[in-house]
């Protein structure tokens, strides 16, 4: 499914931010991603969205070589692989379903699915008699799950959570995490990129430790353990 | 396609909505650079007037002796006639040019006392000739001068070239002044468009941000800003229809009290000629604003 060969990132200060990385993730896997800031872990999840390019290596999204991925390419990346962030990054001044819908607009869809699709992921994430509330109106655990209600509009074979829960307490933050379990049984690949032990180690699912750009390990059923 | 259009639509209008003072100043620039160009039409079309007014009153005479015989004259005349530079030649007679001079003083009694007094007539027998190209009158000039007839008496080549190149001249810098005018005012549209599509930018740095995220085409991103700068130009465009054709209303009636009995009607040259003139602004200028736009969006929509 996702295929990272000998992928190296460096930036203009020549300082590798990624230093070979090799990493397979099939398809339906749910893996976490860990390691301090710095590690490399943000440098990862930027390169899968085509956000930023490797200076060298191979990436693979299916049979898609995304290492040199044009800029008129990276939208349809994006509707591949689903992405929250730490930030939730919805806008202010529409309510969580306007919000939702936002992601099927400016993609052209019609009205019709719109209504149909933000419907069916808002019931997914447990907001349906919440959409139409403005985020500010809403807890932090119920603007990641709008946030996680857009990343799956386009029904992505992969959701990359970022910090999801880096601005959410315990208990939001374990509600998410369900949320994650739940679509990924669903089918859909879920990466999370984290350093919050106490979930990663709750889950026991793969968990791929980076450090200093590199990958120092790689446990099917692992533990946070930098 | 069109479902896209009207949401790109949608997001340029509230650009501009929430943007309203920096919307009111984008238009006021493309307003100004406008009426720059439409003044540089104005003057155009006034100095052609007054080129067309002034080349009708040029021509060339040659005064006969009283006592010419008319078949002598019209000897001069063919030979005349046969120079290159002559589109016509009119002779005048001795009583044709009383008669004249007599209609143009009929409210003049002093002047028709005098004549009478006099006894006879005291005007001489003419030949006007028109030339062909009033912009070139040297040469025939030459000609008439060198021509040797015993029954000319006085030869009148009063040169109104003159002040047809005095026209040409100052139509010419007021071309040049007029260019440079506008060229100041496209440039500073430029920037002041540029500029409105960089605040609308930072004020949806958010919305790119997350159109981005969800995969929304770099199309779709770009759309609303460059619908926006072509709305900007329509709706200058349409105000400086609104402010030109009742200052060229007001303008006509003095411009008619100029060139009395020349057919100089501003008015009318702008509605003859609305679609050119206006829209080949309206395009010209959105061409401008969509690049100036389009170097904005590409600069500044990298969130």
């Amino acid at each position: 499914m996702i295929k990272f060969i000998n992928v190296s990132k460096a930036y203009k200060n020549k300082i590798k931010v990624l230093d070979g990385i090799n990493l397979s993730i099939e398809a339906g896997e749910f893996v976490s991603i860990v390691g301090q800031s710095g590690a490399g872990k943000t440098t990862l999840v930027k390169i899968l969205i085509g956000e930023d390019l490797a200076s060298s290596g191979q990436v693979l999204v299916g049979d898609w070589d995304i290492s040199k991925i044009s800029k008129y390419e990276v939208p349809f990346l994006r509707r591949q692989v689903g992405v929250i962030f730490q930030d939730f990054k919805l806008l202010p001044k529409k309510t969580l379903k306007e919000n939702v819908a936002f992601a099927l607009e400016v993609c052209g869809k019609n009205q019709a699915k719109i209504d149909r699709v933000v419907s069916s992921v808002m019931k997914i994430v447990g907001l349906q008699n919440k959409m139409d509330r403005y985020p500010n109106e809403v807890s932090g655990g119920e603007k990641q799950r709008a946030a996680i209600a857009r990343a799956l509009v386009h029904q992505p074979k992969i959701l990359l959570a970022d910090e999801p829960t880096g601005n959410l307490d315990a208990i939001n933050a374990n509600d998410i995490v369900d949320l994650l379990l739940k679509i990924n049984n669903f089918g859909t690949t879920v990466i999370l990129v984290t350093h919050n032990r106490e979930i990663v180690n709750r889950l026991n699912r793969r968990v791929v430790s980076v450090d200093a750009g590199k990958v120092v390990s790689d446990q099917k059923h692992g533990k946070y353990i930098i | 396609m069109l479902v896209s259009f009207f949401r790109a639509l949608k997001f340029s209008l509230q650009d501009i909505s929430r943007n309203v003072w920096l919307s009111v100043i984008t238009i006021t620039i493309l307003i100004l650079a406008m009426f720059s160009i439409n003044t540089l039409i104005l003057v155009r079309v006034v100095s052609s007037g007054a080129v067309e007014a002034v080349k009708e009153k040029v021509n060339l005479s040659l005064y006969l002796k009283p006592d010419s015989l008319e078949s002598e004259i019209f000897e001069l005349k063919f030979k005349i006639n046969s120079f290159s530079g002559v589109k016509s030649t009119q002779y005048v007679s001795k009583q044709e040019a009383l008669d004249s001079f007599r209609e143009k003083n009929e409210n003049n009694p002093e002047i028709l006392q005098a004549l009478l007094e006099l006894g006879k007539n005291p005007l001489s027998p003419s030949l006007i000739i028109t030339p062909y190209d009033v912009n070139n009158l040297g040469n025939l000039i030459e000609e008439l001068r060198a021509l040797e007839s015993s029954i000319i008496e006085s030869r009148d080549f009063s040169d109104n070239s003159m002040i047809l190149d005095k026209i040409n001249n100052i139509t010419k810098r007021i071309d040049d002044i007029g260019i440079f005018i506008i060229a100041i005012f496209i440039l500073t549209s430029l920037l002041v468009i540029y500029n409105s599509i960089k605040v609308a930018i930072y004020t949806h740095k958010k919305e790119i941000e997350i159109m981005r995220l969800v995969g929304a085409s770099n199309a779709f991103i770009y759309a609303p800003f460059l619908l926006s700068s072509v709305i900007y130009t329509l709706l200058a465009t349409v105000i400086i229809i609104m402010l030109t054709l009742p200052l060229l209303g007001v303008l006509q009636p003095y411009l008619e009290l100029f060139f009395v009995d020349y057919n100089v009607n501003v008015v009318l040259y702008f509605v003859d000629n609305f679609i050119l003139i206006f829209g080949v602004q309206f395009l010209a200028i959105s061409v401008v604003n969509i690049v100036a736009s389009y170097l904005a969006v590409r600069k500044y929509s990298r969130v």
